[in-house]
């Protein structure tokens, strides 16, 4: 009997991740598959390759335009993110009690919150106080891209030993100068990868963007969902699938060069 | 960082926090409370009427009560295969549990909508399945697989599944084993072992893992969406269509209908597993 347990139990969590790790990744490596299709409609598997779907999405303006706007407002909006991030995670890396506690929860907490209310409530405000449509869109994607930077920057700010700090300013050099000379390079990795997620949270944001993106300023989830909702499953919509895959794609390698990706799964 | 410096430090974040976060949603609140206006984004006077009129219209009822349902079964799915992937990828050497955790952590990049499609790719009429079905001579007309309750159920859980696996590794793989070869040592079996010494230590893993997949769950618009269609409507749903209709203080009392489930559960998860307590003892 007890011999039996023993040997289904890593039976039952081997084919539990076989399982689910199939359920996960197979509907990606499906949409990449298709991208390459040369016909019109859906096959699977696709008997050739072919780029047409490619072209197709660089030919439509629309897609395109989509895709040079989510960069841009990734670009952007993780910088400012990554600013404000690392700004709270220095002021709160080495202070302790309640207000230094509530603090930090208000920085995390756009993390856990339900980002479709935020977007309601976003859209709300932007409508009273005539916002415009990008400014407005870079806003929402740096406000739910912060708390990654935040979080990020405040794990290697904490990890960092004090003494180092209290050398520089030792050695006369001013709370700037500190920052500067010593903090910042001392934990430059957490705030490069601290930027890299919050460039992948707002290339992919959906929830926020579903409300504030307008007429002819649209990101390119967004327009995939559009697409999806209106035009039915067109294969360009693999393709532009895919190219938002290679992208995140290159943004992990770059975050597994400069950090390496076991510093992500942790501070999950 | 002391003084003025620190001040100048903390202020922009905490602006952005208020001015993006908090004020907004306080904002939100305000509109809930007023009459809904023709030409305005609320009316002048002050009612509770958007509240009493989504919580005693049966249609609203029924919604959240599916809400509710669609989203326990999501969860119980997500712990059930999801504890023992966890379990395994603990089990494994580092490099080996490094490499299963990122196959798991790479999918979260990617935007939902592409890993809805992915599903929409597979369950739809000419999809993958009904196309191999149709292949193999099991069936002359597709099945309909798309736009039901169940799709978004299965893609749902699909796509929040990497979140329960990493959150309950985490914490068993910093588990101390001697607690579990103790046990043995005392003559209790793997399942008596299990069920009460690696599961209790668990906790705050299972409690965080359920937290993050139950609170996506709710604001899952677009997977919902592409994989539900217009009859298996959610209460987040119901927030977009308001929205879409300029029904504001509709919109914005769903909303606060749809948080005050959020706060609910998240309370419900973390009074019965107390993750805190637990930890404190291990």
């Amino acid at each position: 009997m007890t011999a039996q347990r023993l040997t289904t139990g890593p039976v039952v969590r081997g084919v539990a991740t076989a399982v689910a790790l199939a359920l996960i990744i197979v509907p990606i490596a499906i949409v990449v598959v298709t991208a390459f299709s040369p016909l019109d409609y859906f096959e699977f598997p696709p008997r050739s390759f072919s780029l047409r779907w490619f072209v197709e999405f660089f030919r439509l303006e629309n897609m395109r335009n989509a895709f040079t706007l989510s960069l841009m407002l990734a670009l952007i909006a993780a910088t400012l993110a990554t600013l404000l991030g690392t700004m709270g995670a220095l002021f709160l890396a080495r202070r302790r009690g309640a207000l230094a506690a509530l603090l930090q929860s208000l920085f995390l907490a756009p993390l856990v919150f339900p980002t479709i209310i935020l977007g309601v409530a976003l859209l709300l405000l932007y409508k009273t106080v005539g916002m415009p449509v990008f400014p407005g869109l870079l806003l929402a994607h740096a406000i739910v891209g912060m708390p990654y930077a935040f979080r990020t920057v405040l794990a290697s700010a904490q990890a960092l030993d004090p003494s180092l700090e209290e050398a520089g300013q030792s050695l006369g050099a001013g709370p700037l100068r500190t920052l500067v000379l010593v903090t910042l390079p001392l934990i430059w990795q957490g705030v490069l990868s601290g930027w890299l997620f919050a460039f992948i949270v707002s290339f992919g944001e959906l929830n926020t963007a579903l409300f504030l993106t307008g007429p002819g300023i649209t990101t390119l989830p967004i327009e995939i969902f559009s697409y999806l909702q209106f035009q039915g499953s067109q294969l360009v919509i693999a393709a532009a699938s895919t190219l938002q895959i290679a992208l995140i794609i290159l943004m992990v390698a770059g975050i597994e060069r400069i950090v390496g990706m076991g510093r992500l799964i942790r501070g999950r | 960082m002391k003084g003025r410096w620190a001040v100048a430090l903390v202020l922009p974040p905490l602006a952005a926090a208020m001015l993006l976060f908090v004020g907004p949603l306080l904002y939100l609140f305000w509109v809930s409370l007023h009459t809904p206006s023709q030409s305005e984004l609320y009316g002048p006077a002050l009612t509770l009427r958007n509240y009493t009129g989504v919580l005693t219209d049966p249609f609203y009822l029924g919604i959240i009560r599916r809400t509710l349902g669609v989203a326990t079964v999501i969860l119980c799915l997500a712990l059930f295969l999801g504890y023992p992937v966890a379990y395994f990828v603990a089990l494994q050497p580092p490099r080996r549990r490094m490499t299963i955790l990122l196959l798991l952590l790479f999918p979260l990049m990617v935007s939902n909508v592409v890993r809805a499609y992915g599903w929409v790719a597979i369950l739809g009429r000419r999809g993958v399945i009904n196309t191999t079905l149709r292949d193999i001579g099991l069936i002359d007309v597709p099945l309909d697989l798309l736009y039901t309750t169940g799709a978004v159920v299965v893609a749902l859980m699909t796509i929040l599944l990497p979140y329960m696996v990493i959150s309950i590794a985490n914490t068993l793989s910093a588990l101390d084993r001697r607690y579990e070869e103790a046990a043995q040592a005392l003559g209790a079996g793997p399942v008596r072992t299990f069920l009460h010494v690696t599961l209790p230590l668990s906790t705050p893993g299972v409690a965080s893992g359920m937290l993050l997949v139950f609170l996506l769950t709710l604001s899952a618009y677009v997977t919902i969406t592409l994989l539900g269609g217009p009859r298996s409507k959610l209460l987040v749903s119901m927030v977009y269509d308001s929205v879409t209709a300029f029904e504001w203080p509709r919109a914005a009392a769903l909303a606060f209908v749809l948080l005050a489930i959020a706060l609910v559960v998240t309370g419900l998860i973390l009074g019965v597993l107390r993750p805190r307590r637990v930890q404190g003892a291990g």
